[in-house]
């Protein structure tokens, strides 16, 4: 017991620290921000509310805010860990923390940025694009178990390329068959949350993704992490 | 082997320091390591007792970083062997790597901090992952005349010296691993972690120091490194 706590607590100061250093560089959230602003007007004048009909919105709208989310994620949570490499504290983090408490540390901190972005976006791009969901909380729900597997696959592909040299390029090729099926689930649940049909079984598919995520990250982590 | 001169009660009164009741002891026995076709330790050889310190010289690139990182467990050796037991293990086995890695204390030019971190919060979060009460690295920083409030980033490189030592001091470990452990001091800063470091071999604590220059320390064994 005493063990857990202690482990949380861990997990808890590396998330403490993530925040309290972003807060003062704004990295992350800026460069979210900024993409997430510019894919969301060039997505918006593109495919306004004019220039696209309502079935052809139902299957098209839900691909691009996904498009949008995944590209605004690729631009920021790659840094969790390059940024450790870059500075040289991984160091002293490798002498000082669980690993595993500093994977969850670090998943805690992506998972909070990317729903944030998403509490955001999410109702702008509905407004600007006349995008009409019939199932809120579906769409919700999807929006969440999404966002968490976005964040554990970034987090983990953003630990695996840390020391590697070429990490913008690495980050892409690791990342595409570790973020595809939920990208494939998140859309199709999200035009389903759109057409207000039941969610059937990619709900479930899309939940065990993100367990089998977690699970995989806290099974690879200390491999990568650690020498 | 016996210890140095320098009594522990004084780092006790200052610090609040705990001094050691256990002993520990490192072995490694031909310990090689290549980076590429460059074979950097061919077969080094060294042990160190409770209160010994083991002093690695030779020229640059032959290697004394590289032994210090394998024997802290931040880097893997191709092969041979390494052991490091502290006494209060039940089974009387020697630490695992990963084991090995939290436990000890490490001083190295490379090991850097948050610059978005005030000193204070930097010593802080590294109490939380190594589970133990910040004040303990407080008291090593008064004594290093350190400043709390000054973000790391804007330390010099003698006081970012200064954090290393308080750093590795964090967590009272029985085995320091000090690389280039005296760089960029003034004439107190070196003093002052002559003594600390005086302190914890006398207190029963063992150290490996890879140091340029001779160091003033009754009965330090040497280990000469070729290039």
């Amino acid at each position: 017991m005493r063990n857990a706590s202690s482990w949380a607590a861990e997990a808890t100061a590396v998330f403490v620290k993530e925040w309290r250093c972003e807060f003062r560089t704004r990295y992350a959230l800026n460069t979210l921000a900024l993409f997430a602003f510019t894919t969301l007007v060039v997505v918006s004048v593109s495919l306004g509310p004019l220039g696209v009909s309502a079935s052809q919105g139902t299957a098209v709208l839900p691909v691009m805010l996904w498009v949008i989310l995944l590209f605004s994620v690729a631009a920021g949570l790659p840094r969790a860990f390059v940024q450790e490499e870059e500075t040289g504290t991984a160091m002293a983090l490798r002498l000082a923390a669980t690993p595993s408490a500093l994977f969850c540390g670090k998943l805690a901190y992506g998972l909070t940025l990317v729903l944030a972005l998403e509490a955001l976006l999410t109702p702008v791009y509905a407004a600007m694009m006349n995008l009409q969901v019939a199932s809120p909380g579906l769409l919700a729900a999807v929006l969440a178990a999404g966002g968490y597997g976005l964040a554990a696959g970034s987090t983990l592909v953003a630990a695996i390329i840390a020391q590697a040299r070429s990490k913008g390029t690495l980050f892409s090729v690791l990342s595409f068959p570790v973020l595809l099926p939920l990208l494939l689930l998140s859309v199709e649940l999200t035009r389903l949350a759109v057409a207000g049909s039941p969610a059937g079984v990619a709900l479930p598919q899309l939940l065990l993704y993100d367990a089998s995520v977690t699970v995989a990250g806290l099974m690879l982590f200390p491999a990568v992490w650690n020498p | 082997m016996v210890a140095p001169t320098l009594q522990g009660g004084a780092f006790q009164r200052t610090a609040g320091y705990i001094p050691h009741v256990t002993s520990p002891r490192l072995e490694f026995t031909d310990v090689r390591r290549r980076f590429g076709r460059l074979a950097v330790l061919t077969g080094v050889s060294g042990a160190v007792e409770p209160g010994g310190m083991l002093h690695v010289t030779g020229a640059n690139g032959s290697g004394k970083s590289t032994l210090l990182r394998c024997l802290s467990g931040l880097l893997a050796p191709d092969a041979g062997k390494i052991e490091y037991w502290e006494q209060d293990r039940e089974d009387g086995a020697p630490l695992g790597m990963e084991e090995r890695r939290r436990r000890v204390g490490v001083v190295a030019p490379d090991l850097a901090f948050y610059a978005e971190l005030t000193v204070a919060e930097n010593l802080a979060f590294f109490a939380r992952l190594r589970r133990v009460p910040p004040e303990r690295g407080l008291g090593v920083l008064a004594r290093l005349e350190l400043p709390l409030d000054r973000m790391a980033g804007a330390l010099s490189s003698g006081m970012r010296q200064r954090l290393r030592w308080a750093f590795a001091l964090l967590h009272s470990p029985r085995l320091l691993l000090l690389d280039e452990p005296f760089q960029n001091f003034d004439a107190p800063g070196e003093r002052t972690a002559r003594e600390l470091l005086a302190e914890h071999l006398a207190g029963g604590g063992l150290a490996v120091v890879a140091n340029p220059s001779a160091l003033d320390f009754d009965h330090a064994e040497r280990l000469e490194l070729g290039r």
